[in-house]
């Protein structure tokens, strides 16, 4: 195990490998509150990658409904409850990773779902955390509360995935950190499968290869962005490339959301993988529930983003989700509207702040008809 | 009669049985019998004049994933040879056999490892060493099924499973079996880069090197072949190879055995072994 630095959880720690970061580090930022589980990024991922025998189970992009849903079947309070109660000192985090606390014989602490667990993938969809009392439903604010998590590969700066296989199969490109199963030299063992916190390697069996999300990787080396963002309807997605907080650039967008407003949190921060997809957690969950996905600074995330409407940078940023289907490496606000641009500072697209209201009245003079609303 | 017949063979083939007993003789290492041609089916007749080494299993337990816990704890071996091949029949207990994979589903599994140069200095017994490779061929019980005639179909793996549609099976492409080959291979990338893992296949064996851990790459393809049965909680596995290269009769080199059980999640590093064992290539009498 060599020591390594892992600024989610601001501490060193251990990991099979010494600490070699890529050039740069594919990220996105997902925004759990705009999410309306309508499963567009899960078919479009579905159609464009695993459509083909073998992968018919697999769900490379999946949304989950929380606090119950979860696919695989239970995969992160199975990982939760063996790695057992945790600390965290501020935001540092003072309990063990799943490399810390591999058993003997292991590189990491993992578990590996049975065929079974994957038999469910939407478990739990639109379940409230609790009980809604005869009327409840009618009361603001609700007391009972579910959100939608969509999930893909986090791309992790330390994937237990590479670290759990034995063969060295699994390797993160140097000029962008995806991480990608070797298909010409994995031999099947499903120690990915078993070492992967967020069970987002999945085994083909008519392959015998372990196979998972490739971030589209063809389209990323075009400038264009996943599959799963441009399909998304509900405009929750942002990818980019992320710094490390030190060399972090005001005006690259996922820089910005996650280490100058620090609103976007990583999933699970105490595994200690430092994944690369973000989460903007949402504003109606109990603080307790959002800090054990996203770790201690989750109400401070939450308190930040009620704001935005008071916070035009922010506010600017948060429009340019789902507004271009290229790749935004840098942004900056022009009075009401935000631009987005490429790593040359060429302009990709402008948003404004506000939408312009048309109103059209029901009556149209031009050709005596009455417009109805309805198809 | 047959108990004469199988003392005639046995003397032929220069063992010295003390009686006419049906239990095979015990060797201390691996003795390859010479005979005009090595058969392939575990119950072939011929093996019964091949002597028995009774190989104790270790569990793999010194690189990470390690099997902590011991599983399969021997495994029976006899050997024949003729003036190209060799082959090893490996017998083990296995409560059950397990042939399908999938997720979280390991199979049964066996392999002989030799080295690649007969040399003093023998390499490490776990996958060789920088320098110092060694040939494994590797069997499989899933790979097994299919030789035997499974197909190559989610539903020959999960008879209930619902399809709605490949892509290449679109309507379209039906009379284009080129085009719809090309774009099956689109959702295989492990079949579409050549992995002799990942397709249908005509042998279930694998031949393999490694100069160490982690290391295992798949070697040329020699003519090597394997037959696995199950029955009555045995696996039976012949596995055909070359023989070495550097191996003449009379002449010894060494081999090593591992065992994989699928039901007790044992694949790649997770595998009971042996040492090295002797392998002794009897000449013929």
């Amino acid at each position: 195990m060599a020591r390594v630095y892992n600024w989610q959880i601001g501490r060193e720690m251990s990991y099979w490998y010494p600490e070699s970061r890529p050039r740069r580090q594919f990220a996105a930022v997902f925004d759990t509150n705009k999410c309306i589980a309508c499963q567009t990024c899960t078919l479009a991922c579905k159609t464009t990658w695993t459509s083909g025998k073998g992968q018919e189970y697999m769900l490379w992009n999946n949304v989950e409904t929380k606090p119950y849903g979860s696919y695989p079947l239970a995969y992160d309070v199975k990982l939760l409850e063996l790695l057992g109660g945790q600390e965290w000192e501020g935001a540092r985090y003072a309990g063990r990773t799943i490399f810390e606390s591999a058993p003997a014989g292991e590189r990491v602490l993992g578990w590996r779902p049975n065929e079974s667990d994957y038999a469910y993938p939407n478990t739990g969809e639109d379940d409230c955390a609790g009980q809604i009392d005869r009327g409840a439903a009618m009361a603001l604010p609700h007391m009972s509360w579910f959100f939608y998590l969509a999930r893909i590969c986090n791309h992790c700066t330390y994937p237990a995935c590479l670290a759990a296989c034995p063969r060295g199969s699994i390797y993160k490109r140097p000029e962008d950190g995806i991480v990608l199963v070797d298909q010409g030299r994995c031999r099947g063992y499903q120690e990915c499968v078993r070492g992967c916190p967020y069970k987002k390697v999945f085994y083909n069996p008519m392959t015998g290869t372990s196979e998972k999300c490739i971030a589209c990787y063809p389209k990323i080396e075009q400038g264009i962005q996943p599959q799963c963002f441009v399909n998304c309807i509900g405009k929750i997605r942002l990818a980019g490339w992320i710094s490390t907080p030190d060399k972090a650039r005001p005006d690259n967008p996922i820089d910005y959301l996650v280490h100058i407003r620090k609103i976007a949190l990583p999933l699970f921060p105490q595994f200690g993988l430092e994944p690369n997809v973000y989460y903007i957690p949402p504003v109606h969950v109990p603080d307790s529930f959002n800090r054990q996905l996203f770790g201690p600074r989750a109400r401070q995330a939450v308190e930040a983003y009620r704001n935005a409407k008071n916070d035009p940078d922010l506010a600017g940023l948060l429009c340019l989700f789902g507004s271009t289907e290229m790749l935004v490496a840098r942004f900056r606000r022009e009075g009401e509207t935000v631009v987005g641009s490429d790593e040359k500072g060429a302009p990709l697209v402008r948003v404004p702040l506000k939408e312009p209201v048309f109103v059209r009245p029901a009556f149209d003079p031009r050709t005596q008809l009455v417009r109805i609303n309805c198809p | 009669m047959r108990a004469s017949r199988e003392f005639v063979l046995a003397a032929l083939a220069g063992l010295t049985l003390a009686s006419c007993s049906r239990a095979p003789q015990r060797t201390a290492e691996v003795v390859a019998e010479t005979v005009r041609s090595v058969p392939l089916d575990p119950s072939d007749k011929a093996w019964a004049q091949a002597p028995e080494h009774l190989a104790r299993l270790v569990p793999q337990d010194l690189v990470e994933p390690r099997l902590m816990k011991p599983t399969t704890p021997e495994v029976l071996v006899r050997a024949l040879a003729d003036g190209a091949n060799i082959a090893f029949r490996l017998e083990w207990a296995d409560e059950q056999p397990d042939n399908r994979p999938g997720a979280g589903r390991m199979v049964d599994a066996c392999a002989i490892q030799i080295p690649l140069r007969r040399e003093k200095d023998l390499p490490e017994p776990q996958m060789g060493g920088e320098g110092k490779p060694v040939q494994v061929t590797y069997w499989r019980a899933d790979w097994q099924a299919s030789v035997d005639g499974r197909g190559d179909a989610i539903r020959d793996l999960y008879p209930n499973a619902a399809v709605d549609h490949y892509p290449f099976e679109a309507k379209p492409l039906e009379s284009d079996p080129a085009a719809r080959e090309e774009m099956a291979k689109r959702y295989a990338p492990a079949r579409a880069l050549g992995n002799i893992r990942s397709g249908p296949r005509k042998a279930p064996v694998e031949p393999l090197i490694a100069a160490g851990p982690g290391t295992l790459t798949p070697a040329p393809w020699q003519g090597e072949d394997a037959k696995g049965l199950y029955a009555k909680g045995r696996w039976q596995v012949v596995i055909r190879r070359k023989i070495p290269a550097d191996l003449r009769p009379g002449e010894r080199t060494a081999v090593a055995f591992a065992v994989w059980q699928g039901s007790m999640n044992e694949a790649g590093a997770r595998k009971m072994r042996t040492g090295w064992i002797g392998l002794l290539w009897r000449a013929s009498q």
